[in-house]
C-alpha cells in the first residue's frame, strides 16, 4: 500500500505536479498514519507566520527585483568594468563578479542570465572571447553568488536548520560570513581561467581610463552605498539579517522609484507581484515541509536513514563525497530552492552523525545545488540560458563544461577544507 | 499581461495585483519604521513584529496565488520537454488536477485551524489571531480554483520573467 502510494507521487512528480502539493500530501499522509487530523498539518503551515528570519526573504527578494527592471545592471557592469577592464581577460572578470553579486541579492539564478546576460554577452562577443566561451562562461555563472550575502537560499537553509536545535547553532548571520571565502574561490578560479582563455585567443586589452572611472562610479553613486549598508550593517552586529533587508528594500525602492524614476510608479505593482510570486511559491513549499519535518523526526527516518547507512559508510570523508553526488543530482533536479527545503531535514541530522559543522553543511550544501542547476542533462539553467540566447541545449552543455569542471574542483575544496567556510565564523 | 479571460477576471486579476503590491510596501515601510524607532528612539511598536511575521504568511499565499495563475508553481518538469501535443496536454492536466485536490484538502483543513481559535482570544495589533489564519483556507481555495482552470489550459510561455530583449 505504501509502495503503490510512493509510487504514484513519484509518476506524479515525474508529470511536472507542482512540489507543494506532493509535500503536502506526503505529510497529510504521515500525520494520518500517525493517527493526527489533517488540521495539524495546518497548525504547521501556520508556523509560517511565526518565523522572523522569514521577514527577510520577501523584502530582500523585492529589492532584488526592483534593481534587475531598473538600469542597475547595465551601471553595475560599467563600474566594475572601469575597475577591472584593463587585465587581461577584465571583461570577463566582470562578468563572473557582477553575476556572483547579482544573484546573491535575488537568490534567482536564472534572472541573473536574463538581466545580465542581456549586456553581457554581446559585450563578450565583440571583444572576441568566442561564442562558446561566453555562452559557457554566462551560463555558469548565473549560479554564482548562491553563498553570497544576502542570498535567499542562504536564509532558507537557516530557517529550516534551525529547526533541528544544532550545536553549535546554525545563525542567518554566520551563514552569511561563512560564504564569503567560499565564493571568492569560485570567483577566482573563473578569473584565472578567464586570463588564461583571454591570453590564448588574443582578446584585445582596453587601455586604463580615469575619465570613464570617474563617470562610472558617478553614474552609479546611488547604487554604490547598498553593499556597505548590507555587510557593513550585518557583519558590525548593526543589523539582524531582517532588519538588513528592509533597509535594503526601503532604499532601493525610493531610488528606482522616485529618484532615478526608472521603474514607473503604476509598473510598481506588477514587479512586487512578480517578486512575491517567487517568494510564494518557494514559502508554500517551506511551510509543508515544516510538518513533513516534524513528522519525519517524530517517525525517526533520519535516525533509520542514519543506522541504514552507517555500516556501508563508516568515514566522513566517505559520507562527504556521497553528498556531493546525490546533492549534484537533486540540485539538477530540483532547481535548488525546493532541494534545499527538501533535503536537509534528511541530510542535516544524518550529517551531524557523521561530525559535519552544521554551518559547513550549509554552505557546502549550497555549493553542490549551484552546480546542480546548470548540470546536464536538465539542469534548469541550461533551458534558460537556451532560451535567453536562442542556441541549442547542447550547444550550452558543452560551452559551460569547462566552467563546469573548475567549479566542481572548487566545491571538492569547500567540501573537504570546513576551515575555508569556518574560519570567519568560528 | 493575460490577454485572455473576460472583463470581470480582469478585474479581479488587477485587484490581486493591487493587493499584493499594497502588503509588501506596508511591510517595507513598518519593518523600516521599527529599525528608526529602535536605533534612534530607544523604542519601538511592540505589535510591529508579530505582525510583520503575519504579513509574511499573507504575502506567501498571495504570492502562490499569482504563482498558480502564471504557472510558477515549482515542480520538476523536465518529461514536459520530451513529450508534446496530446500526451502533453494529458498530464498536465492530472499533475495540475491532483494539486487542486491537494490545495482543496488544505483549504478544508484550513477552515478546521480557524474553528479551533475562533473563540481564543489571541490577537496581532488588535487582529483576532483566526482573521490572520484565515488566509490559509481563503487562499488554498482560490488556489485550488485557479489550478482547476488552468489545468484545462495551455502552459504559459516558460520563458522567464523580466527578460528584456537582447540587442
Amino acid at each position: 500500500m505504501i509502495l503503490l502510494v510512493v509510487l504514484v507521487l513519484i509518476v506524479l512528480a515525474a508529470f511536472g505536479a507542482p512540489l507543494f502539493a506532493l509535500i503536502a500530501a506526503v505529510a497529510l499522509l504521515g500525520f494520518h498514519s500517525a493517527g493526527q487530523d489533517g488540521v495539524a498539518v495546518a497548525v504547521e503551515f501556520y508556523r509560517l507566520a511565526d518565523m522572523p528570519a522569514l521577514i527577510a526573504i520577501p523584502l530582500f527578494t523585492l529589492a532584488g527585483f526592483l534593481l534587475a527592471e531598473s538600469q542597475a545592471p547595465q551601471r553595475l557592469v560599467r563600474v566594475t568594468n572601469a575597475l577591472l577592464g584593463w587585465l587581461p581577460g577584465g571583461l570577463a572578470i566582470v562578468a563572473v563578479l557582477a553575476c556572483a553579486m547579482f544573484t546573491a541579492f535575488t537568490g534567482a539564478t536564472g534572472v541573473t542570465i536574463v538581466a545580465l546576460g542581456a549586456v553581457l554577452y554581446p559585450a563578450l562577443l565583440e571583444q572576441k572571447y568566442g561564442e562558446k566561451f561566453s555562452l559557457g562562461l554566462l551560463t555558469a555563472s548565473g549560479s554564482l553568488g548562491l553563498i553570497l550575502v544576502p542570498s535567499m537560499p542562504l536564509i532558507l537553509y537557516g530557517v529550516v536548520a534551525q529547526q533541528f536545535h544544532t550545536t553549535p547553532p546554525v545563525t542567518i548571520d554566520g551563514l552569511f560570513k561563512a560564504g564569503i571565502l567560499p565564493c571568492a574561490l569560485m570567483v577566482t578560479l573563473l578569473s584565472i581561467y578567464s586570463i588564461w582563455h583571454a591570453r590564448r585567443v588574443g582578446v584585445t586589452r582596453e587601455p586604463v581610463s580615469g575619465k570613464e572611472l570617474r563617470a562610472a562610479f558617478i553614474g552609479a553613486t546611488w547604487e554604490l552605498p547598498l553593499p556597505f549598508v548590507i555587510l557593513g550593517g550585518i557583519y558590525s552586529g548593526k543589523l539582524a539579517a531582517s532588519e538588513a533587508a528592509a533597509a535594503t528594500a526601503l532604499y532601493v525602492l525610493v531610488v528606482t522609484v522616485f529618484i532615478r524614476r526608472e521603474i514607473a510608479f503604476a509598473k510598481l505593482p506588477k514587479v512586487a507581484r512578480e517578486a512575491m510570486l517567487l517568494v510564494g511559491a518557494i514559502l508554500v513549499i517551506l511551510g509543508f515541509s515544516l510538518a513533513l519535518t516534524n513528522w519525519l523526526i517524530d517517525a525517526e527516518v533520519p535516525e533509520k536513514l542514519f543506522s541504514a547507512i552507517q555500516g556501508s559508510i563508516t568515514s566522513k570523508a566517505t559520507f562527504l563525497l556521497i553528498l556531493n553526488a546525490f546533492l549534484l543530482v537533486f540540485g539538477m533536479l530540483l532547481e535548488g530552492f525546493p532541494a534545499i527545503i527538501i533535503l536537509v531535514p534528511l541530510v542535516l541530522p544524518v550529517a551531524l552523525h557523521y561530525d559535519v559543522d552544521p554551518v559547513h553543511l550549509g554552505i557546502l550544501f549550497l555549493a553542490n545545488l549551484q552546480l546542480g542547476i546548470f548540470l546536464p542533462p536538465v539542469g534548469m539553467n541550461l533551458f534558460i540560458a537556451s532560451m535567453r540566447f536562442n542556441k541549442p541545449v547542447l550547444t550550452l552543455v558543452r560551452a559551460s563544461l569547462p566552467f563546469f569542471l573548475i567549479l566542481l574542483g572548487a566545491v571538492l575544496v569547500i567540501t573537504y577544507w570546513p576551515a575555508l567556510s569556518l574560519f570567519l565564523v568560528r | 499581461m493575460s490577454e485572455e479571460g473576460t472583463g470581470a477576471t480582469r478585474w479581479l486579476e488587477r485587484v490581486e495585483t493591487g493587493v499584493i503590491a499594497s502588503l509588501v510596501l506596508a511591510m517595507v515601510v513598518l519593518a523600516s519604521a521599527q529599525i528608526v524607532l529602535r536605533n534612534f528612539f530607544d523604542s519601538g511598536l511592540s505589535w510591529a513584529d508579530p505582525l510583520l511575521r503575519a504579513m509574511v504568511l499573507w504575502a506567501a499565499m498571495l504570492g502562490a496565488l499569482a504563482a498558480a495563475r502564471d504557472d510558477k508553481h515549482i515542480g520538476i518538469d523536465f518529461v514536459a520537454h520530451f513529450v508534446h501535443g496530446r500526451t502533453r496536454r494529458v498530464l498536465r492536466a492530472i499533475s495540475l488536477l491532483f494539486a487542486t485536490g491537494i490545495a482543496a484538502a488544505m483549504a478544508w483543513y484550513g477552515v478546521g485551524l480557524v474553528k479551533l481559535d475562533y473563540a481564543g482570544t489571541n490577537a496581532i495589533a488588535g487582529i483576532p489571531g483566526w482573521c490572520i489564519e484565515a488566509i490559509i483556507p481563503i487562499g488554498f481555495a482560490l488556489i485550488a480554483v485557479r489550478l482547476a482552470v488552468r489545468a484545462f489550459q495551455p502552459p504559459r510561455s516558460d520563458a522567464p520573467a523580466l527578460a528584456p530583449e537582447l540587442p
